[in-house]
Parts: structure tokens; C-alpha cells; sequence
């Protein structure tokens, strides 16, 4: 730029701005006017539907918007302000991302085309929908498991039995074999309490009696995580993104010299269960054994009670979880039991951005029993190189009849339907899912990387697909057309071990 | 306490009501069954909304009204609305 010019581009971009954050505010005067249902779409009771200027309580961040390059935190400060908004967040890991909260709790969508249509200083911007979900209830009943008589070389774990998934031999009419072989995998190693695998869910029970000694806690070294805008965190058991929205910080709870409660504690019991089947601690005479007898969990809650979660909150998670691995947290995985049809370019930014700090993304494919290739399913579609998506299988080797399939955009297959693992309580119970399947190819992965301990994410993810057990039911199905093989990535490539 | 069948659908009854500013004695149960849903919102996500990717056991409960079957989903958790006005919502 011409060096006398620059402050007549300098007063045209301000005019622009002004000019931009008049018309947008004119149009959003005009949205809510409009506007006979809440800016979002979630309802707690009858009386959210009528969400008015001034009328709610407390505002929810509306819009992530992704800044373009060279546009300043303060200059972004100053396109909020002229826009009647406030810079909520910043996502760090992610360049120029940020989420906005609109202070006129105008319609979510026309923020959203106010700030796309400032296409100078943006490059994306998208309605946040935030989820409000009821208080807390009591916890899921739980299902009997049958113990089993064990291996000879199986852990002494009493529930080891029923963990067909591990090693099936054909208890309940399933199919001998038709498992990740995990007793010829733990010939090489039964996991390392080095590598930190990051559970991207409702939370986990970390004091289960069969979870709490393979626990992530924060590192004596490391200082409680802090967020420029949001404060300072208490994440002595990992993070909890599910209250970030709050401005109101007494919904979060605030402790001695106003740090922050994040506390992941699982109130659904999912992310216990998925917990559970990547590492529940192995041979204690408790319970299950994970894939990983050994393993560090780390728990990033950003679904509520119900099980169900919105975009930013995921963002928030994922966020902290790169922040922590660049802090040198031995973060390699992060399992993503989640997903929908809901496409977010700003999620696919902060996943890549994981991706970039050298963490693999591993994702159901959902359950819908339909084909990701012509309806994608997020973010387990997301075509990035450190994303895996899994579909489940049942204890024949057949994919299980929910599982959503796709030989261009799912990878692999794992097993996921009856799977048995730790609940809330100290309990255990079955279930069924994508969401079994995919802390299962987690799980294996700290295997590989617990053998292997300076892998890169790159050739973690081939290593990982490269072990699968080639299937008829999967050919057409999967990319790799098989089930993942814990013992094939120990490179224990033969099945050696004699099913009992 | 988490919902029952039963309370679920009188919850579901309530709502609709509102929404649709009647009394709640004008609103039918039509019909309500088990059902084994595909994820965490019950295979009705709101706008934007991820669900766990569990099976998820709960009920249909279909309520009729000025001449319009309504279908809401509920489990122990939760009580969704099912298309209403072009989308899902979370009632609770």
C-alpha cells in the first residue's frame, strides 16, 4: 500500500465498518420485531418462546465468527462494539475465531449475514445454537452382567467374560474371533499411563472405582488453565465447556479468588461408558478391563445431562484440549462419541487445528443406519488427516444394523453393539453404538502410541487402518473394509492366541 | 426423578396447550409406545444440536389436536417436540 494513502484506506474501512454495523443493526431491528420464536431454537418450557429485547435474563453468545487475517483482537472489539455486541471468546487455536455475543438477543441468523456480509474483515461466520437442558436427576438404571469363566491369561477383571469385543468366544451366539484380539495385543503392551487419551463427551465419573486410577489429573507443573476472556479455570480433573455461555458465573460456581468451577464430572453416564472401554483399569478384580489396562483419561465434558451438546461448547473443549497439548500434556487422541447432520466450519477449523498440534480426531459415524457418503454425519465426515470415522459392529462381525456405513467417508469398524462397560455409580451396563465402536479405536490407538511412544499423528491414523481385519459384511461399507485389530497394530499380525 | 411414561406424556399435554393456546382437555392422547431411538436427542436434534451416539430407549407419545396429530419424544432425561413448526425442540 502506498505509504500516503494509507489513512484514506485507514477512514474508507472505518466508514465501512460504521456504514456495515448501521445497516446490520437496521436489519436486525427489524429481525426482532419480526421475531416470533427465541434466538435458540432450544426451549425450556413455554415461556422461552418468546424471547424479546431486554426480556431474557442473560445473553447467549450467538455467532462464531472466524476473522480474516491481519484483523486485530482490537479491531475486532471495535466491529463488536459498533454492532451492539462483545467479544464472548476467542478459540486461540484457531486463527482469527472468536465467538460473539449479540447484547440485543436479535435473531441469531441475521448477526450471522451482518458480520459474513463484512466480507473485508471476515471470512465465515455462524449461528451458535446453545442447548439448555433440565436439572439434575437421578441415574440410569443399571443391567446385570453375567461373570464369565476367564481365560487363563486374562485379567482377573470379573467382568472380563462378557467383553466379547475383547475376546470373543462366542459367549451370547457370537462368532469365535470376531474381536480386537486384545489378549495377543497385550502381549506387547497393555497401555502406558504416559499417554493421555481425551474423552470429548458428557464428562466422566472419574471416582469409579474401576476408572479412577487411570484418571488424568492436572500436572503439579502446569498452571490452572486460563482463558483471556473467560477467566481462570479449576481444571484439576479436565474441563467442562458446558457453562462457558454463562455470564451469569454463579450458574458455573465460583471458588476462592474467582476461579472458575470445570468440574467434568458425568452427569448422563455416556462418557463414563466410553471412558470405561478405552481404559477402566485392568486386572484389579474390579469390573471390565479398558483395551488399555493402563492409560491417562482425560475428560472434556461439553454434552449436558441429556447427552446432547452445542457447536461452541465443542469448540471450547477441543480448544483447551490443543492448549494443554501444546503445555506438553502427552495429548494424542481425542475419541468423539458424538455427532449430526449439523455442519459447523468453525468446528472442522478447531479439529483441523488439533490435527496441527499433532492430536488424532477419532469419530462415530452415527446411527443412523444410513450412508455418510450421500448424508454426512459430523464431525466424523470432516475430510481432514487426523479424522477417524467408526462404524460399530455387532458379535458376529456383521455391521450392526444402526450403524450409519460409507465406503468413501467412514474408515473402519470396531465393535459396538452390547458392549459392556463402567456407568455412573460404580456401576456397569450394556450398550449399543457408533459411540462403543469409536473409544474402542481410541483405545487402540494409545496402544500404538504406548508401544510406540514418538509415532506422529500421521502415522498413527495409517498404522490404525492398516491393522483391520478385512470382513465381507464391511467390503462396500468401509474405506478399510474391516474391523480394527488391536493385535495387528502391536504388529502381532498372526492371530496367535487360542480363544478360550 | 427422571420422567415415566406416564408423567412424560402429561408434561407433553402441557406443553402443547401452551403453544397452541388451548386447554389442555382439548388435546387427545392418541397413542403412546416404546421406542428404541438411534442417539441422545431421540433422532431429533434442535438446530445445531450433537447428541451422544448411544441407543436410547424412551417413548413416542402422539397427542392430537385441532385436527393435528403432534409427536413429542421423551426418555428419563428429556421431552422433545417433533417438527412443530418446521423444527425440533427441547422441551425439557
Amino acid at each position: 500500500m502506498n505509504r500516503n494513502n494509507i489513512w484514506i484506506h485507514v477512514g474508507i474501512a472505518v466508514v465501512l465498518i460504521t456504514l456495515a454495523g448501521v445497516l446490520g443493526q437496521i436489519s436486525r431491528w427489524k429481525s426482532s420485531l419480526r421475531q416470533a420464536s427465541p434466538v435458540v431454537k432450544t426451549d425450556k418450557g413455554i415461556s422461552g418462546l418468546s424471547v424479546g429485547k431486554g426480556v431474557a435474563p442473560r445473553h447467549d453468545p450467538e455467532v462464531l465468527v472466524r476473522f480474516k487475517p491481519g484483523v486485530s483482537m482490537d479491531k475486532i472489539r471495535s466491529i463488536a462494539s459498533v454492532n451492539n455486541d462483545s467479544l464472548a471468546d476467542e478459540i486461540e487455536s484457531v486463527r482469527g475465531l472468536t465467538v460473539i455475543d449479540d447484547l440485543d438477543n436479535a435473531d441469531a441468523a441475521a448477526v450471522a449475514r451482518q458480520y459474513s456480509a463484512m466480507s473485508e474483515f471476515v471470512e465465515y461466520a455462524e449461528i451458535n445454537p446453545t442447548i439448555k437442558l433440565s436439572e439434575p436427576e437421578q441415574s440410569p438404571s443399571t443391567t446385570q452382567a453375567f461373570e464369565r469363566p476367564l481365560a487363563a491369561d486374562a485379567p482377573n477383571d470379573p467382568l472380563f467374560g462378557d467383553q466379547w469385543a475383547l475376546n470373543n468366544t462366542g459367549q451370547d451366539g457370537g462368532k469365535k474371533r470376531a474381536d480386537l484380539d486384545a489378549l495377543n495385543a497385550w502381549a506387547n503392551t497393555k497401555g502406558s499411563e504416559e499417554v493421555v487419551v481425551a474423552v470429548l463427551d458428557t464428562g466422566v465419573d472419574y471416582k469409579h472405582g474401576d476408572l479412577m486410577g487411570n484418571m488424568w489429573t492436572l500436572p503439579a507443573g502446569l498452571s490452572q488453565y486460563f482463558d483471556d476472556e473467560l477467566g481462570k479455570f479449576d481444571d484439576l480433573h479436565g474441563f467442562d465447556g458446558t457453562n462457558n455461555e454463562d455470564t451469569n458465573l454463579s450458574v458455573r460456581g465460583v471458588g476462592s479468588g474467582g476461579i472458575l468451577a470445570s468440574d467434568p464430572m458425568d452427569d448422563n453416564g455416556h462418557g463414563t461408558h466410553c471412558a470405561g472401554i478405552i481404559g477402566a483399569e485392568g486386572d484389579n478384580g474390579i469390573g471390565i478391563s479398558g483395551i488399555n489396562q493402563k492409560v491417562q483419561i482425560m475428560p472434556l465434558k461439553f454434552l449436558g445431562r441429556s447427552g446432547s451438546g452445542s457447536t461452541n461448547d465443542a469448540i471450547e473443549a477441543i480448544n483447551y484440549a490443543i492448549q494443554r497439548k501444546k503445555d506438553g500434556v502427552n495429548l494424542r487422541i481425542i475419541s468423539a462419541s458424538w455427532g449430526s447432520t449439523a455442519r459447523s466450519q468453525a468446528l472442522e477449523d478447531v479439529i483441523k487445528a488439533a490435527g496441527d498440534a499433532g492430536i488424532l480426531f477419532i469419530a462415530a459415524a452415527g446411527n443412523d443406519g444410513s450412508n455418510n457418503d450421500s448424508r454426512p454425519h459430523y464431525p466424523s465426515n470432516y475430510n481432514l488427516p487426523n479424522v477417524i470415522s467408526v462404524a460399530a459392529l455387532d458379535r458376529n462381525d456383521q455391521l450392526a444394523s444402526f450403524s450409519n456405513f460409507g465406503v468413501k467417508t467412514v474408515h473402519i469398524a470396531a465393535p459396538g453393539k452390547e458392549i459392556v462397560s463402567t456407568w455412573l455409580g460404580d456401576n456397569f451396563r450394556e450398550a449399543s453404538g457408533t459411540s462403543m465402536a469409536t473409544p474402542y479405536v481410541s483405545g487402540i490407538a494409545a496402544l500404538i502410541v504406548a508401544s510406540d511412544p514418538t509415532i506422529s499423528m500421521a502415522d498413527l491414523r495409517k498404522k490404525l487402518l492398516g491393522s483391520a481385519d478385512e470382513l465381507d459384511a464391511l467390503k462396500g461399507k468401509v474405506a478399510t473394509g474391516g474391523r480394527v485389530c488391536a493385535a495387528n497394530a502391536m504388529g502381532n499380525v498372526v492371530k496367535k492366541h487360542s480363544h478360550q | 426423578m427422571g420422567f415415566t411414561k406416564e408423567n412424560a406424556a402429561t408434561r407433553a399435554k402441557d406443553d402443547l396447550a401452551k403453544r397452541l393456546k388451548i386447554d389442555a382437555d382439548e388435546i387427545v392422547e392418541k397413542s403412546i409406545s416404546d421406542k428404541e431411538f438411534p442417539d441422545m436427542s431421540l433422532g431429533a436434534p434442535a438446530a445445531g444440536e450433537f447428541a451422544a451416539q448411544m441407543i436410547a430407549y424412551g417413548w413416542i407419545i402422539k397427542l392430537e389436536a385441532v385436527g393435528k396429530t403432534y409427536e413429542y419424544r421423551a426418555d428419563k432425561y428429556q421431552i422433545r417436540l417433533v417438527g412443530f413448526s418446521g423444527e425440533n425442540h427441547v422441551v425439557v
